[in-house]
């Protein structure tokens, strides 16, 4: 099955190791994809669904115009607004077509409403499958206590992001974890919001529940926390020393991507995977690393 | 249906600490949790306070903590919730408790929904008689109309959590109701006010206030619908906090010239270029991001294949919309 793929704006600015690290595991596990270059960002829940809805509309029109029918992301809060719009653009097939004539059509453009959007975690455990992923584990991550955060995009609304007959999403990462030999460590804050979309709003909040995600994954014992999003990756990690100033603690908890986790057991190394780009060290996860390869 | 109740039991007036009770109910199976509170202060410690009204999830007298989740006690079955013969009943949270289940709303919820003038405004001019409104057009604000101001969104709310100052999401989910009814007056001081500091633009959007509204009102919708309301007029900020609507001007045009976000010079612009304590907040994290490779060169930001058409788009919506 081939996917076209959106790989979000952050992918390719202040998380630059993510976009390489996803597209190497898609490579190594064969899934085929192509990037959608000629579209806009969601507007990432920023901008008013006004202006974003047809914005979106058109990413998924050109997704059906490549005779394609899933668009991958690697990002919950595109994948988020995605499926929010698409779930619009479905179920209420009048706004679809006001869309189309009003926007779409003077690009000969026009979205049917065929596409289904999924993160890459969803295409690895829905599409892919667990069976098709066990093979390519090269060395299993024993011992590495891992704690999930989902972050609230790929979470909620649940309704529409986990409807029944899908409510498995809701463990997608800790049965990820598992499967390749580590150990899911639950933390309180592994669904709730990161505090990204307040760090202009309200940055004394958002760094708040920075250092209350770490903090509470370093309480629980974890090595290191892994996120499917980049934006909660952002806060988490690069403005974790902020929020350990504000908190006055040191917390030091490194945060991985999905993919570099993936990778890692694939048996790419840490340079490969870029963890040398992250802000907090990853040192905690490379010894464990290096114990489990030993054992 | 055999069941122990664990019991929240506080009283201020002798001087203990908080401590839960057990006691043991049998009830039929379509018995509520409310019921259980009910036969236990009638047939075992009269004592026991509690708060209860309708007995049918219409006046949100009776918002429990029940077995760890935010529920009405009234139409909550027992045999919902128990949990290993157990269902464990307390307060909600972040809120000062009176005695054992009472609690005290006043800043928790009152203060708040007072705080965005939830009441209609006559829009001038006034008619002799009655306003008349056509059905479908309250159809949406009926939404709101049903919220029976149980609390139980602010009870689950991220924010609320750590900042008891944020309005949250029942406060705000008044304010829908006054924002789209036809007859008011006050819809752009309305949209200003709840824009402000603690308002519409603290909430992360994260939607868990939908998952605990027990009557399926999805609060967290109907709060895009108010900021997306004010962004439709103009408004991107309260007065009191303009890094908001830069940080909203920053992201659009961003768009609007290259398809795609221009991280980098979102940071400067939403602390305002001539902000100079603003921007020297940011160095320690650039500083930190710079010798990663992970801070992306401001204002030197390439055009992606089909901005062209993304801006059209917005300007042709941003037209329409007004």
């Amino acid at each position: 099955m081939k996917y076209a793929f959106y790989p979000g704006c952050v992918s390719r600015g202040a998380c630059p190791e993510l976009y390489p690290a996803s597209v190497k595991v898609t490579e190594k596990l064969g899934i085929e994809i192509e990037e959608v270059t000629d579209v806009g960002c969601t507007g990432a829940g920023v901008l008013s669904r006004d202006l974003s809805d047809p914005i979106n509309a058109r990413t998924l029109a050109k997704v059906e115009a490549m005779g394609l029918s899933s668009l991958m992301t690697i990002c919950s809060t595109c994948q988020g607004v995605f499926t929010q719009a698409n779930h619009r653009f479905k179920n209420e097939p009048e706004y679809r077509e006001k869309i189309n004539a009003e926007y779409l059509a003077e690009e000969g453009l026009e979205y049917k409403g065929t596409v289904e959007v999924k993160h890459l975690l969803w295409v690895l455990m829905e599409d892919y499958g667990v069976e098709n992923l066990k093979p390519h584990i090269k060395r299993k991550l024993t011992g590495l206590k891992v704690a999930p955060f989902y972050g609230c995009y790929i979470r909620r609304p649940t309704s529409i992001i986990a409807p029944k007959g899908l409510s498995g999403r809701k463990t997608y990462l800790e049965d990820l974890i598992e499967i390749i030999g580590a150990e899911s460590v639950d933390s309180s804050g592994k669904s709730k919001c990161c505090g990204f979309p307040i760090l202009t709003v309200n940055e004394e909040n958002s760094m708040r529940m920075v250092s209350d995600h770490t903090g509470d994954a370093k309480t629980k014992g974890a090595d290191c926390m892994v996120t499917p999003c980049p934006l909660c990756h952002l806060n988490l990690d690069a403005n974790q020393p902020t929020a350990e100033k504000r908190a006055g603690t040191q917390i030091g908890m490194p945060i991985i991507h999905l993919p570099q986790l993936l990778g890692l057991a694939f048996g790419f190394d840490e340079k490969e995977m870029e963890l040398q780009r992250h802000i907090v060290s990853t040192e905690p996860v490379s010894r464990q690393l290096e114990v489990s390869i030993r054992s | 249906m055999e069941t122990t109740f664990r019991v929240y039991r506080f009283d201020p007036e002798n001087g203990s600490k908080p401590d839960f009770a057990t006691y043991q109910v049998d009830l039929p199976d379509s018995a509520t949790v409310m019921d259980g509170l009910r036969h236990i202060r009638d047939e075992q410690d009269p004592s026991l306070a509690f708060r209860a009204s309708c007995e049918r999830g219409s006046c949100g007298d009776c918002a429990l903590r029940i077995n760890k989740k935010g529920r009405l006690g009234c139409t909550l079955k027992i045999a919902k919730t128990v949990k290993n013969g157990v269902v464990t009943v307390e307060p909600i949270r972040h809120i000062p408790v009176l005695k054992d289940l009472v609690y005290n709303l006043e800043d928790f919820l009152w203060k708040k929904i007072k705080a965005v003038q939830p009441w209609i405004t006559p829009r001038e001019p006034q008619p002799e008689g009655e306003y008349v409104v056509a059905e479908e057009q309250l159809a949406e604000v009926r939404k709101a109309m049903s919220c029976v101001m149980c609390g139980l969104c602010d009870e689950g709310c991220v924010v609320i959590k750590i900042d008891k100052d944020f309005v949250g999401p029942a406060a705000l989910t008044k304010a829908y109701r006054a924002v789209f009814d036809p007859r008011d007056g006050q819809h752009n001081e309305r949209l200003t006010l709840v824009s402000e500091p603690g308002g519409v633009w603290d909430c992360t959007h994260c939607f868990e206030a939908n998952g605990h509204c027990p009557l399926g009102l999805e609060p967290t919708d109907r709060l895009f619908e108010v900021r997306d309301e004010a962004i439709r007029q103009g408004i991107r900020s309260g007065t009191r906090n303009p890094k908001v609507q830069r940080h909203y001007d920053s992201f659009l045009n961003s768009i609007k010239r290259s398809g795609w976000l221009d991280e980098g010079r979102l940071a400067i612009e939403s602390e305002g270029l001539t902000n100079i304590a603003g921007l020297a907040k940011l160095l320690p994290t650039v500083l930190r991001a710079i010798p990663k490779g992970k801070a992306p060169l401001p204002y030197f930001h390439h055009k992606r294949p089909g901005a062209e058409a993304i801006r059209r788009i917005i300007d042709k919506a941003q037209r329409s919309k007004v």
